[in-house]
């Protein structure tokens, strides 16, 4: 992955020689982040938690993963909006968050390496309802290995929606799994990211309009047992 | 040191002692039965094993829906099995269904399905043995695993049947000779006790899985709508919520949950396509994994049970489908191929890939003197014994679908080659499409798809490594005359017809796990709406 295209303004040159015209392979190969990605939003949606997190992190790079190209155009084209208006206007310029089109079911590996997470937020995921489609959910317990590989151990799943049976179920799959244990309800109170999610995503707002209920939990990335 | 456990598992053959000093002229030779002679080129799955106290090896030969072992000395037909379509739990209407709920699969797997309802018994689509040669383990397209305990005399008898919740694909019996590592296509990787406790008990036990992972929905009761039209506000949930509404009968067909010890280790959301058990050493310690691939170019590593919910990394690379994968024993080395134009050589447990082998398609149809002939999809990658100046020596076989060339480079070569260097691999023509590679004691019996009246469709050939003057190696085959003279009288016997392209569908399914770039869209499309129909 060449993420100086999704945070230029992190892109760092290497000392290996000044940059070569007319050669884009050079220039991708040179070029590289003074930071990782460390906090993903799996299913961003419109980007509501990424634009909210973004000045409460400035020094962190944040990456929105979303499956539909027509959404993610959107949110790119806002994230570049904003990161052209003048610093006046706004003290954050919005240059430590991305967005990129992935089936995150399938491709996270292949986004993030091992450990390199700090925080996966999978906010008012689609619930699947029907039994039959319960593999398609974003939380089974074979993608609970995928969350950990690419979290660090003591990195969190932050998980939100609003319909009960999703959240027992990720309550149940996540708790349920060697890798992670539940956070408890003081500390995940006190997690101002917590507040972020219920307030700022698009479908946060939108429950709040409808009076719906929230459900909230959060879970902690162990570290992993010595080899046997 | 060399891990002996290590060599047994990998390579269970070299130790065989076909063709030794005390060899046996074949006293009397039973052709195989002209009925079941095509059934078994449909299902090319072959075998050799050898039970830890017997005197014989014997090639265990997958025939449709039969199964028969041959002794490799005598010729001798020493049993022959047929999977019983009334005695499994699925009847032929029930297996249209399982066509319907496989319809994302390629084609061929339908047509196999098709073709066990047409004589009603289940054809036999994998096969393989412990490593102590004592249990042969068979996967039926009924969807079965059937474990055979292999007696002296190198008689197949069933000792239990287990029914899968989808479709095996892939299986392997760990080193442990205890547990049998079943994947299917839909990327879920079951670890099953090779022989099941028969106690009672032991079915309130059954649904217990991996205690390191929640039971996947399979073994959970039946789902209740708890949303609301109160609690769902996208539109897409809304339709969905609408729709479920609206199927007045809320009761989902309950799945039975298996009646049988099963723990689910890991899984791909792609389908998978092989699987490989392999160990490292760190600190003078084992490390046992299990090595996963699928469609999606993906080779995952796992640690084995039981901490297989552990992933330790993946060896990322390969631009297209991989579909086999081949760990070599006693090294860190894994061959994988699939749709890509080349073959990766990974030093596993660090997720390096050593050697990109360059233009291997180019050199597969090159040997093949066709040069237009489409791009490369490897349909098998094998560990055989070679002679090397009186030594045996490892070679890893490479060959790719609808080609009649072998590609051939020892194991020394990959484990010696500088990095700065590619590793040297020979190709070899053979007269016919090569369908599946077995090795046997010393030498490799080779099948074809080789379709005429009268030909061979088994050949045996030793391997030599040789070495010119500036210390280049190459490898060529040559007929091995005894073994082919008992393989002939297999050959020679007439086969009942089927046509063509069954036959096709039957040996060539792996091209089509390609997604042509043409697709991609498609495939991005589909995979939007399937996020999209949130039901
Ligand atoms: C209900 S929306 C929630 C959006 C946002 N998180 C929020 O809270 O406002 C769920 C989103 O997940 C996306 N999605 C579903 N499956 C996905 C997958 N496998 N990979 C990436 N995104 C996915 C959908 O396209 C959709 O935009």
């Amino acid at each position: 992955m060449d993420w100086s295209q999704h945070y230029p303004a992190f892109a760092t040159q290497t000392d290996s020689g000044p940059e070569q015209n007319g050669s884009a392979t050079a220039t991708a190969a040179s070029k590289t982040v003074t930071a990782d990605v460390t906090i993903a939003d799996i299913g961003c949606g419109y980007g509501g938690l990424l634009f909210a997190l973004a000045p409460k992190h400035p020094s962190t790079l944040l990456l929105g993963l979303e499956i539909r190209s027509s959404v993610t155009t959107f949110v790119h084209e806002k994230i570049l909006a904003l990161r052209s208006q003048p610093p006046t206007l706004s003290d954050h310029n919005y240059t430590n968050i991305s967005v990129l089109r992935a089936n995150t079911m399938k491709f996270l590996p292949n986004l993030f390496s091992a450990g390199q997470l700090h925080k996966i937020f999978l906010c008012f995921p689609d619930p699947h309802f029907k039994a039959r489609k319960h593999k398609a959910r974003i939380v089974s317990p074979t993608l609970c290995s995928e969350y950990a590989y690419v979290l660090a151990p003591g990195g969190k799943v932050y998980t939100i929606t609003d319909v009960e049976d999703l959240h027992l179920w990720m309550v149940e799959h996540l708790s349920g799994h060697a890798s992670f244990a539940r956070v408890g309800l003081e500390e995940v109170e006190g997690d101002e990211c917590v507040g972020v999610m219920r307030r700022e995503t698009e479908e946060g707002k939108k429950v709040e309009r409808n009076g719906g209920r929230k459900f909230v939990a959060v879970f902690r990335r162990l570290e992993d047992p010595p080899w046997p | 040191m060399v891990n002996l456990q290590k060599r047994v598992e990998g390579w269970p053959h070299v130790r065989g002692r076909y063709l030794s000093s005390s060899e046996e002229r074949p006293a009397s030779l039973q052709p195989f039965e002209g009925t079941h002679r095509a059934a078994e080129e449909v299902s090319k799955k072959r075998l050799v094993i050898k039970p830890p106290t017997a005197e014989r090896e014997y090639l265990a030969a997958a025939c449709g829906s039969r199964l028969s072992s041959i002794c490799l000395t005598t010729g001798e037909v020493a049993s022959t099995w047929t999977a019983n379509g009334e005695t499994g739990e699925t009847s032929g209407k029930e297996k249209l269904a399982d066509t319907g709920e496989d319809a994302d699969g390629p084609p061929a797997k339908k047509q196999k399905t098709a073709a066990s309802s047409a004589t009603g018994a289940p054809n036999i689509i994998k096969l393989t043995s412990s490593s102590d040669g004592r249990h042969a383990v068979a996967v039926t397209d009924d969807k079965n695993v059937r474990v055979f305990e292999v007696h002296d005399d190198g008689k197949l008898v069933e000792l239990t049947q287990r029914a899968m919740p989808k479709r095996p694909c892939a299986i392997q019996v760990l080193p442990d000779n205890s547990t049998i590592l079943c994947g299917d296509k839909f990327g879920d990787v079951y670890g099953l006790p090779l022989l099941p406790e028969l106690q009672p008990e032991a079915q309130e036990r059954a649904t217990i899985e991996s205690p390191a992972m929640t039971p996947s929905n399979e073994t959970k009761a039946s789902f209740k709508p708890s949303a609301t039209t109160q609690t769902v506000h996208t539109k897409r949930n809304l339709k969905s919520l609408e729709s479920q509404m609206k199927q007045k009968n809320l009761t989902p067909k309950t799945k039975q949950p298996l009646a049988f010890e099963h723990k689910l280790l890991l899984g791909h959301v792609s389908m998978l396509t092989d699987l490989t058990y392999a160990s490292c050493h760190v600190d003078g310690k084992e490390r046992g994994y299990i090595i996963t691939a699928d469609r999606d170019e993906h080779i995952r590593l796992s640690r084995a049970p039981p901490q297989s919910h552990i992933i330790e990394g993946y060896c990322l690379g390969h631009t297209q489908f991989v579909s086999k994968i081949l760990a070599i024993p006693s090294t860190n080395l894994l061959v994988s191929g699939g749709g890509d134009e080349w073959i990766g050589v990974w030093d596993w447990p660090s997720s390096t890939l050593r050697w990109k082998v360059e233009s291997f398609g180019d050199s597969f149809r090159q040997a093949q003197g066709d040069s237009l002939a489409p791009p490369i999809a490897v349909s098998g990658i094998w560990l055989v014994p070679a002679d090397l100046d009186g030594n045996v020596e490892g070679v890893v076989i490479v060959a790719c679908e609808k080609m009649s060339v072998l590609a051939y480079c020892p194991v020394s070569e990959l484990r010696d080659c500088a990095p700065g260097r590619q590793p040297r691999w020979s190709f070899e023509r053979f007269d016919h499409t090569i369908l599946e590679v077995v090795a046997t004691g010393s030498m490799v019996v080779v099948s074809f798809d080789a379709r005429a009246q009268d030909q061979q469709r088994l050949k045996a050939y030793e391997l030599r490594i040789t070495r010119d003057e500036q210390n280049v190696h190459s490898v060529t085959s040559r007929a091995a005359k005894h073994t082919q003279a008992l393989l002939d009288k297999a050959n020679g016997t007439t086969s009942e017809t089927v046509s063509d392209k069954a036959l096709d569908d039957m040996f060539y399914g792996i091209a089509k796990l390609c997604k042509r770039p043409r697709d991609e869209a498609a495939v991005e499309e589909a995979e939007e709406e399937a996020a999209d129909a949130a039901d």
